[in-house]
């Protein structure tokens, strides 16, 4: 029996100037996949997740997401359809704790946000709500914390729990252990094991343990090209990888 | 009775704020009876012009200090209140109510278009665009020479159905009930889904996004609250002044609003109040106390206006508010209490 794919990317072309960042690329991940995209910095990975996200738009081509074309969808109209996203760079609401962040996602989510008599943080319901958010990914004991006094690798972790918030069936994650500690990078591996089957995730990251470990399949990009894909057996021996990429890590 | 608090969100977080708030309203109620016995009526009238700019400043607030917009044309709503006044009564509409329903919603529909156009662009040159409308609005006054252009047009105090304002004190409470209104609104706002979006917005605009919001739609919304609220303190500013001009929308007053807010507390409820008090107080002292000084400089008490408020910005940070909870409370031995 086919399963269908929850992305699919057609022929996706994107040029800055001279510069192609994107170079007539397609891919596909499957449900419950972990699908790693990997490449030297500059290989266009954060670019190619801007188009799927519909933060930039491509020159040519298509993204579907479960068989919808997405071209045209604005950002949160894309994210309501079911992606996820945490981004190179951790992106949460520093100004609010833990369980604040949670209860946004929370409302976000129930499509509440648009309320303006009850107040929003002492809801016991969406006090339970963002507690099961956070529990996903083990920070409901720091719900109480400011987000700008957790450690960069909690907030990492709180970015991928407001990511999930939603049930996506589509998650992008870049370069999601990026600036944690060895211990915390240890655990966002396990987290994102532990999502394995729940969401399809697309992941870039550049620590090879990590990925080895957790990805069910690869892809391989250099200048927008891909140049490798495959299961990580296949790219592991892959000689044009190990030039172009894989060579530089020893 | 605790059931209610909570629900209300008053025994959460926040409480110290909001009990500051109402400690200050509070305060203006009964404020004409201290005038009364030190027998110094004029102070009503600097009362009345405090709560009323103090409620134009709590309007804004809600945009600059939650949502973190800097509009720097609000004057222009507090304009366009007061001339729903001065033109509807040219027109024959007397009842002040009538006044205040127009002018909410020609200051809803107002703030909604520039909203939507300005809120298109950030930082220098969203600041940039909501004065080139307040502008724009300023001089379409001026050349009105049908509602007085320049010269502006006097206006009578409105009539309320069973509230005279020309009896004492009438408009003076008219004023404070409708401050209370407008402090209970904001007191649900700014703590309700969203309040707290609108602050998020103010975080982390990009966050929200990927939450599957649409900031715009929040920021326009918040706008529109704002534009709303200076609109009834123009109408009401009207009837204290009985006097409209196009001085009322002049962009300075775009910018004493902003100081007020800054001076107070930037995003607390509490703040817009208090600094339109100091605020007021001190362009009443000052030069009274520097010409008692040195009287050749009296005019010249904006040099010392200036620099006090540099002071309270750079160390008061979070305003007066701020300074009070940090600094005073403490010592007080009520320990800090967060203003968040
Ligand atoms: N908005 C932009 N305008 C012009 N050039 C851009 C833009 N965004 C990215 N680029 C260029 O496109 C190329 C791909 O960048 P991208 O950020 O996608 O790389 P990456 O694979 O994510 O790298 P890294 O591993 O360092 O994050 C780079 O050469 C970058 O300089
Ligand atoms: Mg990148």
């Amino acid at each position: 029996m086919m399963t269908n794919p929850v992305l699919e990317l057609r022929d996706i072309t994107k040029s800055f100037g001279a510069l192609t960042a994107t170079n007539n690329l397609s891919l596909t991940v499957m449900p419950g996949e972990i699908h790693a995209l990997i490449g030297p910095n500059g290989a266009g990975k954060t670019t190619l997740i801007q188009q799927i996200y519909g933060a930039l738009k491509p020159d040519s081509g298509q993204v579907l997401l479960n068989g919808r074309d997405l071209t045209g969808l604005s950002v949160p109209a894309r994210i309501r359809a079911g992606i996820g996203r945490s981004f190179q760079i951790s992106n949460v609401l520093m100004d609010f704790t833990v369980l604040q962040n949670g209860i946004i996602a929370e409302h976000a989510r129930l499509g509440q946000s648009f309320r303006f008599l009850q107040p929003a943080f002492s809801n016991p319901q969406l006090i339970d709500g963002a507690i099961a958010i956070l529990d996903r990914v083990g920070l409901s004991s720091r719900a109480d914390t400011m987000v700008s006094d957790l450690a960069h690798g909690e907030r990492r972790m709180l970015e991928l729990a407001l990511a999930m918030a939603a049930s996506p069936s589509l998650l992008l994650l870049d370069e999601p252990m990026a600036g944690a500690g060895p211990d915390d990078g240890q655990r966002m591996t396990e987290i994102i094991d532990g999502l394995r089957g729940d969401v399809a995730i697309l992941l870039i990251e550049h620590d090879m343990d990590a990925v080895f470990r957790l990805a069910d399949r690869l892809t391989v990009l250099v200048e927008g090209s891909v140049i490798a894909a495959g299961t990580v057996d296949e790219i592991s021996t892959n000689q044009a990888v190990k030039t172009a990429y894989l060579g530089d890590e020893d | 009775m605790t059931g209610l608090l909570k629900f209300f969100g008053l025994v959460h977080a926040g409480i110290s704020d909001n009990k500051f708030l109402w400690l200050l309203i509070a305060g203006f109620a009964v404020f004409p009876i201290v005038t009364q016995l030190v027998d110094l009526p004029f102070w009503n009238d600097v009362a009345m012009r405090i709560m009323l700019l103090g409620m134009a400043a709590m309007g804004l607030n809600l945009v600059l200090g939650y949502g973190g917009m800097v509009s720097f044309g609000h004057a222009a709503f507090i304009g366009i209140g007061a001339y729903c006044v001065g033109i509807g009564q040219y027109y024959g509409l007397m009842n002040g109510w009538a006044h205040i329903l127009l002018s909410v919603a020609v200051c809803a529909s107002l703030g909604l278009v520039i909203g939507y156009l300005a809120l298109r662009t950030t930082g220098i040159y969203f600041i940039m665009i909501t004065l080139a409308f307040a502008q724009m609005l300023f001089f379409l006054f001026v050349s009105l020479e049908q509602f007085g252009g320049d010269d502006g047009m006097s206006i009578d105090r409105a009539e309320f159905l069973l509230i005279d304002l020309y009896e004492p004190l009438r408009l003076y409470f008219l004023i404070w009930v409708m401050l209370a209104i407008v402090a209970l609104l904001l007191m649900f706002i700014v703590r309700s889904r969203f309040g707290v979006t609108l602050r998020a917005i103010k975080s982390n605009e990009s966050r929200v996004e990927a939450m599957g919001l649409v900031p715009l739609h929040f920021k326009i919304t918040g706008y529109v609250i704002s534009a709303v609220i200076c609109g009834l303190a123009g109408s009401l500013f009207a009837s204290w002044q009985e006097y409209v001009s196009p001085d009322i929308m002049h962009w300075t007053r775009s910018g004493e609003l902003m100081i007020i807010i800054i001076l107070g507390g930037l995003g607390t409820l509490a703040g817009p109040l208090l600094g339109a008090i100091v605020f007021l107080l001190l362009e009443e002292f000052l030069p009274l106390m520097l010409g008692a000084l040195v009287p050749a400089y009296a005019e010249n008490w904006m040099v010392l206006f200036g620099p006090l408020l540099i002071m309270v910005v750079l160390f008061g940070r979070g305003g007066l508010v701020g300074l009070i909870d940090s600094k005073i409370l403490p010592h007080l031995g009520l320990g800090k209490t967060a203003v968040k």
